[in-house]
Formats: structure tokens, C-alpha cells, sequence
């Protein structure tokens, strides 16, 4: 049934708006809501947000990712465009629950996809600091920066985290990728 | 490539999926490996995607922020229409284009005669309905002259008429739409198919100035796209209290599943945005009422 709905959105019918926006909009609002802070802003670019995703609706390939990870890939584009015309930082005050949060939640929660699901086990099979690396920067939406400086790692080690999590995770969800990006990830 | 090279790309790559990439940044990409980057990329982009949804604590999206997406869907969608509908005219344009074809294909005459044939049969058939009508139809037509019918009885007897005839007439009951202020919208829809005619019986819906905006009816019939209602008509309201007013359908309905009115500007839209939908009937079920 979920994997209909972009279809649906493709042939035109209209009533799917309605279906997407309650298997979605949470899901887009969260992320927003996670990436940006402002409300306000959230708000301006959850709707171009979905504008994005009546669009782009025809180029899902169910046989690639699952809706839900398509819908977020869109959401990110989007926001990522947003972010890099505003400044947008996590707050001092929170940056010490950021850091000692642990990752833990993938064990008690219900994942919102399968592929959350995949992705939270692959993340666990990583080394502590690659973790933490990945949570910070996708996650948490810090730059590389930001997390040596609040880490103490030199700014190549983050990156070299930040790759290396990155290929493994996709190479766990079988999102493909070529030979040499496998050696990328040793 | 060696391994340096190699881990500069990913990096790159990560990054692009991760913050997206400064001009330069981009630039040096382009310049490591544009064709295979691109295939890495994508695969990235979702694996990156697939890691943001880990432990996320969705929050319900707002109301008012719901209702303005699905406006902006439907004016998306109305302008998907719209292109096609110049791709595509709609049926009485088709119907054109069929007869210039006959006309050059020299089977005319066969059309012709089909035409011919079936407005017969409809006149035929319009004859045989008139002759064999329900009772109490002939009873309002023995009572009044025919002509002076429709100017002697308000379109509340009418009404009433219509649901006291015997024939395949529905009814359905308003619910409120989308707009905050109108929570008292009650009433009922009758319409007969056969009949082409029905009536709006309605509580609750406030009087508009007419110099900014009109209500507006739309019919969702079995034989219509949901996105392409039968216009109903448009219809002010001049005071509170309980209105009848007459459908004014500009296509032949076949089975109407859902009447909506929804506010626009004076004179109507051709095709509605649906931001404010005052309030909708949805037909249940398709019976004969008895009374």
C-alpha cells in the first residue's frame, strides 16, 4: 500500500496529496523540524518540500529505496538548499546533549521505514567514534567543523569517519556503489 | 585512480550529500571524476537519507501547514490538467473532431444517419417517459399548467416534490469542508439523473457579499475524474437561515458521488482550487426515497 502512493501521485490522483500527507508529513515536518529549528522556516520549506516531492514523484524506483527514504532524500535537497542561503547552528546550550546523547534510540523505538531500521543496525556495527560522527553531521546537522572542535578530533579524522560510516551504511542497505568506493570504505 | 585521489572524492562526495558543496568544491569534483561520481552520489544521497531517519521522533505536521500543502497540490495537479486538457480538449471538442473526420474520411452520410438514428430513439424514448411518468407527476401537471409550473412552486416544493416522485432520486447530507469559521453548515442535497435537476437544502451557511466572493457548486459523478467535477453552478446567499436552492448542473450527471461548495470569486471559477470548501455531500447510497 505505501509503495502506491507516489505512484498514484504520478497518474494524477489528486486524493493521494491526502494519503502522502499522512504517511509523510510527520516524517517531512520531523526532519525540517531537526534541520532547521525555526519553526517559521520549517513551515516555508516543508511546503516547497512537498512541492518538490508532487514533482519528483515519477523518478521513485521502489527497486532502489523504499518511499520513505526517497521522500527524505527530497526533504534533505531541499533543506540542505535552505541552509546553505541561512545560517543555521546548533545552540551552544544544547550542544552538551547533543554530544552525550547516546544511540541508543533505533533499539527501543519503532524505526519509521525498514531501511531506518537497516541503517540504525549498520550504524551499530561501526566504530564508536564513526557513529558519533554520522549522528552529529546527518543527524544533528552539525559540520565537520563544528564536531572536531566539540570532539576534539583533528577535522581529516572526522571526515575519514564521516566517509567511511557513510560507504558502510550504504553498502549494508545495498544501495549499490562501485569497486573502487568499496576500498574507500577500509 | 590511486587512494588519496581516491578518498578525496568520497570525501567530497559525502560532503555533497551530507551539506551539499561550495562552487569550487563542486568544481574540484567535476574535475576528479564527473561521470562515475554521479552514480556514487545518488547512492549516497539515499544512503545519507536512510541514516536521518534513524531514532527520528516524528512530530504530526500542523494543521494549518496541512491544509496549505494540499492546496498547493491541487492547484499542482490543476495545472497538470490544465496542460493536458490543451493536449487533450475536452469531450465536446473530441465530439468535433470526430464529425471533421467522418466528414473527411467521406463515411459522413453512415454518421449522419447514426446521428439521425439516435436522436429518434431519444425522442422516442423522451415520449415513452412522458406517457408512462410516475403518478404524482401527473397529478402536479393536472393541477397547473405545465408552463406555469416552474414559477408557481418555490424550490422548497419542488424539492419536496422530487423527493415525493418515484423516481431515482438521491440525497445526501452536508458535512462541514475546510473553512475554520463555517461549523454549522447542516442540510441535505437531493438530485435526480433522470431528471437532471436537484436542489441544496441549507442551514448555517452565512450570507456572502456578493462584491468579493460567491459559493459555488461542484458535482463528483461516477463518470467524471475527481479532479474535473461537473460545475453545479454558483449561488449567493442573502440571509441566515434555512436556504433551497436549485442545481444548476452544465454537465449531464451519471451517478454523482460527492457535491462539495467551495467559495470563490464573483461569477465562478472554471476550475476551483478547493482552498475553501464551505461543505461537502457525500452520496452513501443511491435509493428511492419514500417520502
Amino acid at each position: 500500500m505505501t509503495q502506491a502512493i507516489l505512484q498514484r501521485i504520478t497518474d494524477g490522483d489528486g486524493s493521494a496529496v491526502q494519503d502522502c500527507l499522512d504517511k509523510y508529513g510527520g516524517l517531512v515536518w520531523s526532519i525540517a523540524r531537526k534541520m532547521l529549528r525555526n519553526s517559521e522556516d520549517a513551515e516555508d520549506a516543508v511546503q516547497e518540500i512537498f512541492v518538490d516531492i508532487w514533482k519528483n514523484a515519477e523518478r521513485f524506483d521502489e527497486s532502489k529505496s523504499s518511499e520513505t527514504t526517497f521522500i527524505a532524500m527530497i526533504a534533505r535537497r531541499r533543506l540542505i538548499d535552505r541552509i546553505r542561503y541561512a545560517t543555521r547552528r546548533i545552540t551552544a546550550e544544547s550542544l552538551d546533549d547533543v554530544l552525550l546523547e547516546p544511540f541508543t534510540r533505533g533499539d527501543k523505538d519503532m524505526q519509521v521505514s525498514l531501511e531506518a531500521g537497516q541503517a540504525a543496525e549498520a550504524m551499530r556495527s561501526l566504530r564508536p567514534e564513526q557513529q558519533q560522527v554520522l549522528r552529529l553531521s546527518i543527524i544533528q546537522g552539525m559540520s565537520h567543523q563544528e564536531i572536531s572542535e566539540a570532539t576534539g578530533m583533528p577535522l581529516g579524522t572526522v571526515k575519514t569517519h564521516a566517509r567511511r560510516g557513510i560507504l558502510h551504511v550504504r553498502e549494508s542497505l545495498g544501495l549499490g556503489g562501485t569497486n573502487f568506493s568499496r576500498e574507500a570504505t577500509v | 585512480m590511486n587512494e588519496k585521489t581516491n578518498d578525496m572524492l568520497f570525501d567530497l562526495l559525502t560532503k555533497k550529500a551530507v551539506y551539499g558543496l561550495e562552487e569550487a568544491e563542486q568544481g574540484h569534483l567535476d574535475d576528479l571524476d564527473a561521470g562515475t561520481a554521479e552514480m556514487e552520489f545518488r547512492s549516497l544521497e539515499l544512503a545519507v537519507a536512510a541514516i536521518s531517519t534513524v531514532g527520528l521522533e516524528e512530530e504530526e505536521l500542523p494543521f494549518h501547514l496541512r491544509s496549505k500543502i494540499i492546496e498547493d497540490g491541487e492547484h499542482h495537479f490543476a495545472e497538470a490538467r490544465t496542460f493536458v486538457s490543451e493536449l487533450w480538449p475536452p469531450a465536446t471538442s473530441r465530439l468535433s473532431s470526430v464529425s471533421e473526420k467522418d466528414d473527411v474520411s467521406g463515411g459522413s452520410w453512415f454518421g449522419w444517419f447514426g446521428w439521425a438514428a439516435a436522436a429518434m430513439a431519444c425522442i422516442a424514448l423522451a415520449l415513452n417517459l412522458w406517457f408512462t411518468r410516475p403518478q404524482p407527476s401527473v397529478e402536479v401537471a393536472q393541477n397547473k399548467p405545465p408552463v406555469d409550473t416552474p414559477r408557481s412552486l418555490s424550490p422548497t416544493e419542488l424539492r419536496d416534490q422530487m423527493l415525493k416522485a418515484a423516481t431515482g432520486t438521491i440525497k445526501a447530507a452536508w458535512t462541514i469542508g475546510n473553512v475554520k469559521e463555517l461549523t454549522q453548515v447542516v442540510g441535505d442535497v437531493v438530485w435526480s439523473d433522470d431528471s437532471q435537476k436537484g436542489y441544496m437544502r441549507l442551514q448555517g451557511l452565512p450570507a456572502n457579499d456578493v462584491a468579493k466572493e460567491t459559493y459555488q457548486l461542484w458535482i463528483f459523478d461516477k463518470t467524471q475524474d475527481a479532479a474535473t467535477p461537473i460545475d453545479g453552478g454558483t449561488f449567493d446567499v442573502k440571509s441566515d437561515g434555512e436556504v433551497v436552492i436549485p442545481i444548476n448542473a452544465k454537465l449531464k450527471t451519471q451517478g454523482p458521488q460527492m457535491f462539495a461548495i467551495t467559495i470563490e470569486k464573483p461569477g465562478g471559477v472554471v476550475v476551483s482550487k478547493r482552498g475553501r470548501i464551505a461543505a461537502l455531500a457525500k452520496v452513501e447510497t443511491q435509493t428511492k426515497p419514500t417520502a
